[in-house]
């Protein structure tokens, strides 16, 4: 599961932001008449189409397998948050309805509302990766029904969609996708350029790709502050995972690196700087900050899991929105250097890496809980015995896919670079 | 409330066979041998499924979410005591819609790989029409147990034995069919129409014998079909009236009639999913210890009524842009 979802969420985040870069594109294109911008929107569209199947496959992998690895959990919780399942599930209809227009209709429509529908295969998309983080945060924040510790009474699918990590979480994740996605299409792009290989095309193609992923790269660090503080508020164990931060007190420091050393509760070799957690997690410098000391050692997460992969997500961050303001400084200037480029070259599978960390935050720091505070994870699993088996048969599966859609991509910016060119 | 989902469920059942099954149809028909048409009938192939299949596809995931939000306990006995049908139908799934893209949008067009993926997308595409009918004979076995103590009873039994196997055949030959039907309408190349039409005679043929041998497959089980048919003569009336309607439809096939023979194609096959229905509703598995009813498993109200609202407002938005796609790409061929 937790596999699939780390595969799917790759592939969604692709196919939820490469349909904005493509609708740029092919708007300057009928805007300008350039043809340029209709090549990048025919490659782009490619990959889009490659993406998008490959993720509408792995989700519908992704929705058996709720049911195949978790009936435990899916038993209760089906009925309460299959909610924003449903309009998901709604917004992908419209999604595949709106890729076939796009894909074949070239010719066939007014150029306009051919436009129109490739737009509508990035907003159905992205609007689809808000439910369903909507989902995923209500296993952090459950809400919306009433628990007397085996069944669930008074369901309120609408308060248990809205709960209370529903909108940091989205928030936080549909930027990261963007900046993700910006940063290694403008990377990719930047490689071509940097290589002399049809420069105008490629500086354009960075261009697009960058205007959303600098931007959102930009803004990130505001969201994920406030993904923080709603942390500290509804999961303190979680926030004090994350942090290292084991003794309950006032003036708490923030560490940069550093490893939790779990049987000394100590920090080891992470630079302190105090009263900086009070500070980000309560916004005073002297407020008091819950430590994993209040909570039974039973009910602590893998604190070095989450602090190290926290600490990787927030170095990433911070430095590509370093790189996002500087992208934005050389756009004005008009030219860019060549280390910058170099450095967007660095950073293409990094932002990648920065979301799967922000997931073992979330979903490591949210452990031994499946459902936060309700249910614990070795009560959902599947009773079927030789899980080993269906994991490898994913596992296989999954990287067949992986190694093949990025062979076909290279395949496919070969022959656009070639016929560019030629 | 619960009315309005199993109309849902049904008729996204309904149209995931016809439009989704003709899909796998055609890959089946890629398996079999084709010689200097095989090209020609790729393109076709391709032009036909290309701008829908994304959107035939989504029905059974509405299936899936309706059964998650709306009737929890169902969805949950079924994943677990058909895990590995479903695995396998998981696994087919993700290697057809794999292939059949890569096929379609691999940049370097070589005769090689071409070949690969032509294979892989018709293998996957007839592995996952048989477990589809296996999964679905499993349902009503009266042998899905969710106390069984055993590994065997839990996850083998329930979906091992000859009729499923054979309910298996007879969906693949459907689609088959369906696909054969469909496809003569999608081209306007004599040679490729008389193919679709000469294996289209092939499938009915096929299909003729797997029904008789569902049937004979069925006298092993708990509850033998002949039985069940005795019981309800409206179930004797929906098989006889999609079997009537092959003489018309014949002789429309054989005038290229396209709206006509698509037109009846599609009712044979709700006739055989009505009857299915009527044989087992309200009924959605049969458990060893009895039957387990939408009625019995169905959620809490208020998320009924959130689910209704979804698929109403979803509806609305799907239906028409739905008909868009189909004008756009189905009624003004050349
Ligand atoms: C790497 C990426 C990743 C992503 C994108 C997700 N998770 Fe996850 N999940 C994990 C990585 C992970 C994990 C790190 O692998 C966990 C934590 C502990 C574990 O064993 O697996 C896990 C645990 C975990 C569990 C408990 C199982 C366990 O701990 O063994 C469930 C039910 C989910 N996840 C469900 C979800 C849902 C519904 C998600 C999004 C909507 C989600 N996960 C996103
Ligand atoms: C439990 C978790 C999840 C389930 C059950 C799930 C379910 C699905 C399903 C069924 C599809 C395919 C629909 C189709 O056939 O077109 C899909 C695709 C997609 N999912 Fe998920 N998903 C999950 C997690 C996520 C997450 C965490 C994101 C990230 C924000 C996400 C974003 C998307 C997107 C954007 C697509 C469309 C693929 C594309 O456009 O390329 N999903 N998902
Ligand atoms: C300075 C930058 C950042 C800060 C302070 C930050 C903070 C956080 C926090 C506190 C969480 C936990 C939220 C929760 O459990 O509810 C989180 C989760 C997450 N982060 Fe970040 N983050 C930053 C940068 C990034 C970047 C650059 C990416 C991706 C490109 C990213 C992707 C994610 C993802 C995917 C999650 C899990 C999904 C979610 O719960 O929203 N983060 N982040």
């Amino acid at each position: 599961m937790a596999f699939s979802l780390g595969f799917h969420i790759i592939f969604a985040a692709i196919g939820m932001v490469m349909p904005f870069f493509m609708c740029t594109a092919h708007w300057l294109y009928l805007k300008k008449g350039d043809e340029r911008y209709l090549a990048l929107t025919r490659m782009w569209m490619k990959g889009v189409a490659i993406f998008f199947a490959v993720g509408a496959v792995s989700g519908t992998v992704l929705s058996f397998e709720l049911g195949l690895l978790w009936p435990g959990f899916m038993r209760h919780a089906g009925a309460i948050i299959g909610m924003p399942f449903s309009w998901e599930g709604t917004a992908f209809f419209l999604e595949a309805i709106a890729i076939g227009l796009f894909l074949y209709g070239w010719k066939r429509m007014n150029r306009w509302v051919h436009w129109t529908t490739g737009l509508v295969v990035g907003i159905s998309g992205f609007v689809s990766g808000i439910f369903v983080v909507a989902a995923n945060a209500w296993m952090n924040s459950p809400a919306g029904f009433t628990w007397d510790g085996r069944a669930a009474y008074g369901v309120d699918p609408v308060r248990a969609m809205f709960n209370d990590a529903w909108l940091h979480q989205s928030l936080h994740m549909q930027l990261g996708a963007l900046q993700a996605v910006g940063f290694a299409v403008g990377g990719i792009h930047g490689f071509l350029y940097l290589r002399g290989r049809s420069p105008e095309l490629n500086l354009k193609a960075l261009k697009i790709a960058m205007a959303f992923g600098a931007a959102a790269a930009i803004v990130q660090p505001f969201a994920g502050h406030f993904a923080g503080q709603k942390v500290a508020q509804l999961q303190p164990a979680k926030l004090a995972a994350m942090e290292g931060h084991f003794e309950t007190g006032p003036r708490a420091p923030l560490y940069i690196g550093g490893i939790p050393n779990v049987e000394k509760r100590t920090m080891e070799w992470g630079i302190p700087l105090p009263g900086m957690l009070s500070f980000v997690a309560h916004d005073d410098v002297n407020a008091v900050v819950t430590g994993l000391d209040k909570f039974p050692r039973s009910d602590w997460p893998p604190v070095v899991i989450v602090h190290v992969a926290f600490q990787i997500m927030v170095g990433l961050g911070t430095a590509m929105a370093l790189l996002g303001v500087l992208y934005f400084w050389f756009l004005k200037r008009g030219d860019f250097p060549r280390w910058f480029l170099w450095a967007l070259v660095i950073f293409i599978p990094l932002g990648a890496v920065a979301i799967e960390a922000g997931w073992v935050v979330t979903e490591v720091g949210r452990q031994p809980w499946i459902i936060y505070g309700i249910m614990r994870t070795k009560d959902a699993v599947t009773p079927v015995p030789g899980m080993v088996y269906h994991f490898y048969l994913f596992l296989a599966l999954y990287l067949a896919l992986a190694a093949a859609s990025v062979w076909l991509l290279r395949r496919q910016i070969e022959i656009a670079q070639k016929t560019s060119e030629g | 409330m619960i009315e309005t989902l199993i109309l849902f469920i049904g008729a996204s059942l309904l149209l995931y066979v016809v439009l989704g099954g003709s899909d796998y149809g055609a890959g089946i028909l890629e398996l079999l041998p084709a010689g200097k048409q095989r090209e020609a009938q790729k393109h076709v192939i391709n032009d036909a499924m290309g701008p829908v299949w994304e959107a035939n596809h989504m029905w059974l995931i509405l299936v899936v979410v309706i059964l998650f939000m709306g009737f929890p306990p169902i969805f949950t006995t079924l994943m677990t005591a058909l895990h590995f049908p479903m695995l396998a139908l998981l696994a087919g799934i993700v290697v057809r819609g794999a292939a059949f893209t890569f096929r379609h949008y691999d940049a370097v067009q070589e005769a090689r790989t071409q070949r690969i993926y032509t294979w892989l997308f018709g293998l996957s595409s007839l592995w996952t029409a048989l477990w589809l009918g296996i999964i679905v004979a499993s349902l009503n076995r009266g042998i899905i147990d969710p106390t069984a103590g055993n590994f065997w009873s839990a996850y083998v039994a329930p979906w091992w034995g000859l009729y499923p196997l054979t309910v298996g055949v007879f969906v693949a030959t459907i689609f088959l069919f369906l696909a054969c039907v469909y496809l003569i309408g999608e081209t306007t190349d004599a040679a490729l129409q008389r193919r679709f039409a000469r294996h289209a005679a092939t499938a009915n043929a096929l299909l003729i014998i797997a029904g008789a041998g569902v049937f004979a497959a069925s006298l092993g089980e708990r509850r033998s079909l002949p039985q069940e048919f005795l019981h309800d003569p409206r179930l004797i009336a929906t098989i006889a009236l999609a079997t009537v309607l092959l003489v018309p439809l014949w002789r429309f096939i054989n005038r290229r009639k396209r709206t006509a023979t698509r037109v009846i194609a599609a009712s044979q096959a709700t006739l055989i999913l009505a009857g299915w229905y009527l044989l087992y509703a309200p009924n959605a598995l049969i458990t060893a210890s009895g039957p387990l009813s939408f009625y019995t498993a169905a959620a809490p109200p208020a998320t009924l009524r959130q689910l209704v609202l979804a698929l109403l407002i979803g509806s609305a938005f799907i239906f028409p842009s739905l008909l868009y796609l189909l004008r756009v790409f189905k009624l003004h061929r050349r």
